[in-house]
């Protein structure tokens, strides 16, 4: 299954309708940015976002969120197609939302839902109810933000944290 | 290091917004078909947790939203109720799972 927000399938999320992609920008920062990720399996992508977090304090227990994060994919992977990933999840261990996003020069079996590799990760963490109530928003808004080809394409070339944020602030 | 029945207990309570978000996930175009895979998830962390923890969690959950509510600046973020020293140095040290004594909902420190 592969999300399209088209004329032909399912309604836009409301959530996403009352965000503007600017608004994501403020969730995401240099120290949750990589460029280039190691890992080279679902697994090891999974650990190196959790390392990431703590790196970043902005989880101080590595095992909750990694555990979040498998058990989340369980559920169903978070490989939505068109080579992206939006690994994500509300857990106790974090206060703020943070959005931590990572590529693949090469691609990463993911288990996406069209079985393609996925180059571009987007990681959303968040506390069980945040103050304004983001979570959901974000992760339509992202969704509906990967689901343009020509925003994919632009940050697969990006190489640093300004011109990851230029590509956002460039998107209408 | 974070106490083991903690860590159970956040593992927990992770795992039962996950199950309530499924909906709304699901809404937004995302695959959620393994709901059995977080049903029996559930049911082995449940077997960790000891059992007079398990049952406050369980009151804790149908009374708020959320059963446990983490410490900032040594306030009780589920009622704002600044927390005694003492059970500061206990929370901080990891050692027991403290319950807040203004509202008894279960403390997680983050720093």
């Amino acid at each position: 299954m592969r999300v399209v927000w088209s004329k032909h399938s399912a309604k836009k999320p409301r959530e996403a309708e009352n965000m503007e992609v600017g608004d994501l920008i403020k969730y995401f920062g240099e120290d949750l940015f990589i460029p280039n990720l190691r890992a080279k399996n679902k697994d090891a992508v999974l650990v190196e976002f959790a390392n990431l977090f703590v790196e970043s304090k902005i989880v101080r227990k590595k095992d909750l969120i990694l555990e979040l994060m498998q058990k989340r994919e369980t559920l169903g992977s978070t490989g939505i197609g068109s080579g992206v990933a939006i690994p994500h999840g509300r857990t106790t261990a974090t206060l703020e939302v943070k959005i931590a996003f990572g590529k693949s020069e090469k691609g990463i079996d993911f288990e996406a839902v069209d079985k393609k590799p996925v180059f571009l990760f987007f990681v959303v963490l968040a506390p069980p109810h945040d103050e304004n109530n983001r979570y959901l928003p974000i992760l339509g808004k992202l969704v509906e933000v990967l689901n343009e080809s020509k925003n994919r394409k632009k940050l697969l070339k990006v190489e640093s944290f300004e011109e990851f944020i230029q590509v956002f602030e460039g998107i209408e | 290091m974070l106490n083991k029945q903690l860590e159970f207990l956040v593992a927990l309570h992770d795992l039962d917004m996950m199950l309530k978000d499924i909906e709304d996930v699901k809404a937004l175009g995302f695959e959620a078909e393994g709901i059995e895979n977080l049903r029996e998830a559930r049911e082995e962390l449940i077997k960790k947790i000891r059992k007079p923890l398990l049952s406050t969690y369980n009151k804790l959950q149908g009374r708020y939203k959320r059963s446990i509510v983490p410490v900032k600046d040594d306030v009780c973020l589920g009622c704002f109720m600044r927390i005694p020293t003492q059970l500061i140095t206990r929370g901080r040290s990891d050692q027991d799972v403290i319950l807040c004594e203004g509202c008894g909902r279960i403390l997680y420190w983050y720093d």
